[in-house]
């Protein structure tokens, strides 16, 4: 049976609405538009068609397609919100089942520490530099003002490998050959690295650790100086809030000399039992550089002067991450090194 | 050191003054004050014993006491020590008090007999070390505090900076504390006080200094008819707050003024000092000396002693000799007073193992004119406390008299270095209260003389710090500093920052970075067969760090086992350090320190596993060196100790070998006790990131490739990278990558001959590639291989 254009356009309006999915609504869409589609059909009776029928005809059924045309459109609009709805609605997962591991690995929590110093010096201008591990009693002491039989050497016990050569006490031969090296000031560098002490290890000490050590050398430089940079410096690693106060000290190779402490991160200052009820915790040593070590460095004490500090990273991670036990660091167990 | 608060209230008005406040201001001065121990003394009272009768029924040694304890009332008290006997005073602690050691005292009954209270040793109330017996008191009135007889106590621990003998002592804490105060100081340093007896002592003992270099000054002070016996009880007190034992008035005023005036002194006998003489020597070989301690000690050749005519009788510094010590029966007595060579003692003291509280102080370099204010406080205590003519004049042999050190001080340098300002008037009020004297010159700059126990003050810089503590450093404001520089260095990555990407690539690939102690074990090196170069230190503590590691591996290799042991099977680790290399035929130089990258995988027990192992770990050496963007490096079958010798790889950068690639040696794994196969590297990062260079893109290809894969079947022991260098070379240059991505040894290839799978990827940068064009390479490829390496192909 041959539909005419009307009853066909009814019909597949009709088809087109109960369409369930888009794959039904492209069988449709074949059955008219196809090679042998009804619509196409039609379409291709126009050429026998007597010649003054053929342009009415011809709107005529343009007219019906774009009408069908439209129609599958809209069908197929209405399709994939359908689709996209039941999608969202029907494919609820248990978010609370946990991912697979990861499987990365960690960064030594030092490693962290030290770079966070590293960039907040950096911030400042100071630049790292490094030495030699095994050091010359020259550079490790004679230059640092402590001589053989000086009194305060007895802080500094040193591993020896002949009465020349012995393993660094302190990252300060670092200083000495920089001022060397660079000679001409300003200088602002910061100097970490790994030291070695003859201490029995122990929960707060180890005979072997790392300090960063800071050297400004410029002219006119002062305490106050020296205490804000160090107030920086820990205010930007352990926040606004923290205080610093140096506390009169001495060590050969600075004058004067002071220790510097921060305020407990527990207590804010207060006292509290982690900082003994001080208030404070002691961090390192700092001063302004005694003019005999600038001249050992080669640099003219009458036209420069100088600060430097000095700390464990070791005492920094402990009061940063609350660690108790300074062998942690060392021991390499990975349940320890995998919560940093 | 121990600091007692009531004895440092004799030198300074302490009265609104509280321990707590003490101790701040001495922290803010630079004597850093570590603890503080406040001794209540107020709910003890005194008591009288009015009966004392052994314990009946106790099979412990027990005492009661009947005690009188003030109006009236007699308390039953029971007691370990025998010495509270009828008539003595002692402390009693009535039920609900708690002691100063922290006891509670309750109603108990012990074996039948009520006890009502708790007579105190001096331990208990934290007097002393002393709990032998209950406290003796000297006086006092039944139920009235103990207070009214023994102060409240205060004990500070406080450290000492080694640049500050002057301060091992009360009188120099005092005036650091009475300048923080601004409070004067009630003592002269230098005592008044000098003998008159005759004839003069040098008449009477003769002392000669032989090594002047360790000894610059000896007074020996001489008084003669001195009653032995016991000292005061504040004087025991004052030495047992500070730790030390009360022995005879003698020795005890000796021991008092070290404490006070931190110049050690002693008594000897007199009369058992052989030709009434004093020899300060370098002891001779194979001498030896019973010394006080009841140690005899044998003395080395460089060892500084005190002779007499004959024999040593004391060693200088550090101890006395027992045979001339000051005993019971000692009427006549030598006061030593001397100045020893700082490290000539503390030499010494280390040989014998041996500190002392003199020891401590001689080794820090005493002022010589601390001796005579020393043996004068001790000579004038000795004649008030144990009677006794001094004599007048005594030997004091000091070649060198102490010069007095003038500093120059631009006294507007103070603000120049504090970077504050502090009036002129406050310095020169806080120096003079320090003890300096100031004299200003004409052209404003000051002339100032330090106090004769200040030898650390030298330079202008030292007065400044004088200036600053004083002021208080908390009146520094901070600064940062900041000026017009015309000079700069730009800023360069430190090599730790540039270490970074390959940290990013390890913790990609599931490695955790360790830090692992360079001093290991050269035992252990020793039987790795890697000490050729080990550098051994000479004092080391223990055995297991005596050398310092030449590779890494091992202490990874440990680390594996530790984690292991707590139940850790998979491991993944790595470190970035420096190994150390001592440089052949030069001993006394410092070694190569090359900064390493090693890592260290567990694998399972199987060839397989092993092998599987090893090519992932390639993977993540080649990540690294990416990382840090270097050329790719290239692997040769390398032999080194620490390693399987059939699965090791040299790893190759631009001609250099960097360290190796490899499966660790079975014995290696095994000594260790660890399970599985491990693999590692170890590579010299230096020469990575010298050949590090900045990536510069490349244009994206605008033609399509064509992939094809080759399966080449050739004899076992021919290496995938040789196949893949011919096919390089045959390729030309349509060929854009080639890489071996499967080995296959079976039933599909002939016995003894093995299949390796390439994939190639063809490209031309200026046309699209045709099928003919490729298969034509391929057939070039073909032909060098079966020529070359008598290739067959699998299809």
């Amino acid at each position: 049976m041959i539909h005419g254009p009307d009853e066909l356009l009814n019909d597949y309006k009709s088809q087109i609405a109960v369409t369930r999915d888009e794959k039904e609504l492209e069988q449709v869409r074949v059955a008219l538009f196809g090679n042998s589609g009804a619509m196409t059909n039609l379409i291709k009776e126009i050429p026998g068609l007597p010649k003054e029928e053929r342009s009415d005809r011809g709107r005529l059924l343009n007219g019906i397609k774009q009408q069908l045309e439209g129609a599958i459109a809209a069908r197929l609009g209405e399709l994939r919100v359908e689709r996209l709805a039941d999608i969202v609605e029907t494919e609820a997962i248990d978010i609370t089942f946990p991912g697979p591991p990861l499987g990365q690995g960690h960064l030594h929590v030092l490693t962290q520490v030290r770079r966070q110093i590293e960039t907040v010096l950096e911030s400042l201008g100071y630049q790292v530099e490094l030495g030699p591990e095994v050091e010359t009693e020259w550079y490790n002491f004679e230059a640092l003002n402590l001589t053989a039989g000086h009194p305060a050497r007895e802080n500094w016990d040193s591993f020896y490998f002949t009465p020349e050569l012995l393993l660094r006490a302190h990252t300060s031969p670092v200083q000495i050959r920089a001022m060397q090296r660079i000679k001409e000031p300003p200088i602002y560098i910061i100097t970490p690295g790994r030291c070695y002490r003859r201490d029995a290890p122990e929960a707060t000490r180890l005979p072997y650790f790392s300090q960063v050590e800071g050297l400004a050398i410029d002219r006119a430089l002062t305490v106050g100086d020296m205490k804000g940079t160090l107030l920086y410096m820990i205010q930007s690693l352990y926040g606004i809030e923290r205080k610093v106060r140096v506390r009169p000290s001495y060590f050969p190779f600075t004058e004067p000399s002071f220790e510097f402490d921060v305020t407990c991160g527990i207590c804010n200052g207060m006292g509290c039992k982690s900082c003994r009820h001080k208030g404070w915790l002691e961090v390192g040593g700092c001063g302004m550089v005694h003019p005999q070590v600038l001249r050992n460095g080669g640099i003219d004490p009458t036209e420069w002067n100088g600060y430097a500090w000095g700390f464990g990273i070791e005492r920094m991670a402990m009061l940063k991450h609350d660690v108790d036990d300074i062998r942690l660091f060392y021991e390499s167990d990975l349940r320890f090194l995998e919560q940093f | 050191m121990k600091l007692s608060y009531e004895w440092l209230g004799d030198f300074v008005d302490l009265t609104d003054v509280s321990p707590k406040d003490a101790a701040e201001v001495l922290t803010r001065l630079g004597i850093e004050v570590e603890s503080l121990t406040l001794v209540d003394l107020s709910q003890i009272v005194v008591g009288k014993i009015l009966e004392q009768v052994k314990h009946p029924k106790s099979r412990n040694d027990l005492w009661v006491h009947q005690v009188d304890i003030g109006g009236g009332r007699v308390q039953q008290i029971i007691a370990g020590a025998p010495n509270a006997v009828v008539g003595t005073l002692v402390p009693v602690a009535l039920p609900g008090t708690t002691v100063p050691n922290g006891r509670l005292v309750k109603d108990m009954n012990i074996a039948g007999y009520k006890a009502s209270g708790m007579l105190c040793s001096a331990d208990e109330l934290l007097l002393g070390d002393d709990h032998s017996g209950i406290l003796i008191l000297a006086g006092g009135t039944p139920g009235e505090p103990l207070t009214t007889v023994i102060p409240s106590q205060a004990i500070m621990d406080v450290e000492v900076t080694s640049n500050r003998p002057d301060c091992m002592g009360h009188l120099g804490v005092a005036r650091e504390l009475a300048a923080g105060l601004d409070r004067p100081l009630k003592r002269d340093f230098m005592p008044s006080f000098t003998g008159t007896a005759n004839p003069p002592g040098r008449e009477l003992v003769k002392v000669i200094i032989e090594d002047p270099d360790l000894c610059s000054r000896y007074i020996g002070g001489v008084i003669k008819g001195v009653k032995v016996g016991p000292s005061p009880e504040w004087l025991q007190r004052r030495l047992r707050a500070c730790g030390v034992r009360p022995i005879s008035n003698i020795v005890d005023i000796t021991n008092y003024v070290l404490l006070e005036y931190a110049q050690p002194l002693h008594a000897f006998d007199l009369t058992k000092l052989l030709g009434a003489e004093i020899r300060v020597r370098r002891a001779r070989d194979g001498e030896k000396l019973l010394c006080l301690d009841g140690v005899e000690r044998e003395l080395a050749g460089g060892m500084l002693v005190i002779a007499d005519s004959q024999r040593p009788v004391a060693i200088a510094g550090v101890i006395g000799g027992e045979d001339t010590a000051v005993a019971a029966g000692t009427v006549d007595i030598l006061l030593e007073a001397a100045t020893f060579s700082g490290p000539s003692v503390r030499q010494t003291a280390r040989a014998l193992g041996l500190r002392t509280e003199a020891s401590a102080r001689f080794e820090r370099g005493l002022p010589p004119e601390l001796a005579l204010a020393g043996a004068r406080r001790a000579a004038s205590l000795i004649a008030e406390l144990a009677g006794g003519s001094v004599h007048r004049e005594w030997p004091d042999v000091y070649p060198e008299p102490q010069e007095p050190v003038r500093v120059r001080l631009k006294p507007w340098v103070v603000d120049e270095v504090l970077g504050t300002h502090v009036p002129l008037q406050d310095s020169e009020a806080i120096l003079i209260r320090l003890g300096f004297h100031v004299k200003v010159l004409g052209d404003g700059e000051w002339d100032v003389l330090p106090p004769v126990f200040r030898l650390d003050v030298t330079i202008p810089e030292d007065l400044v710090e004088e200036v600053g503590r004083v002021y208080g450093y908390d009146r520094v404001p901070p600064t940062l500093p900041g000026r017009r520089h015309d000079r700069w260095t730009p800023l360069v990555p430190s090599v730790d920052r540039r270490l970074d990407a390959a940290r990013q690539v390890m913790a990609g690939a599931g490695f955790t970075e360790t830090w692992n102690p360079a001093l290991v074990s050269g035992r252990k090196l020793e039987a790795l067969r890697i000490a050729a170069l080990a550098m051994r230190v000479s004092n080391a503590l223990s055995d297991d760090m005596d050398t310092l590691r030449t590779s890494l591996l091992p202490s990874l290799v440990d680390a594996v086992a530790l984690n292991r042991d707590r139940g850790r099977n998979e491991v993944r680790i790595y470190e970035i350090a420096s190994a150390f290399l001592a440089r052949v035929g030069e001993k006394y130089s410092q070694p190569e320190e090359p900064l390493r990258l090693a890592a260290v995988a567990t694998a399972g027990n199987t060839p397989d596993s092993g092998r599987a192992a090893f090519y992932a770990l390639k993977s993540v050496l080649a990540g690294c060196l990416e990382g840090l963007s270097a050329p790719a490096c290239t692997y040769q079958r390398g032999a080194a100790e620490l390693f399987h010798p059939g699965r090791c790889a040299a790893v190759i950068l631009e001609g250099r070998q960097l360290g190796y690639l490899g499966e660790l040696h079975p014995t290696v794994a095994d000594g260790l006790k660890v399970e599985g196969r491990l693999v590692a590297f170890e590579i010299d990062v230096e020469p990575v990131l010298a050949n590090s260079r900045t990536p510069l893109a490349q244009p994206l290809p605008r033609f399509p490739a064509i992939d094809r894969d080759l399966a080449v079947v050739v004899e076992e022991h021919v290496a995938a990278g040789l196949l893949l260098a011919a096919i390089k070379e045959s390729a030309g240059d349509l060929l854009e990558s080639a890489r071996a991505f499967d080995e296959y040894h079976g039933a599909q290839v002939p016995e003894g001959q093995k299949s390796i799978a390439f994939t190639l990827t063809f490209r031309s940068p200026e046309r699209t590639l045709t099928d003919a064009e490729v298969d034509k390479v391929m057939t070039e490829i073909k032909l060098t291989l079966e020529k070359r390496h008598q290739a067959g192909f699998r299809v």
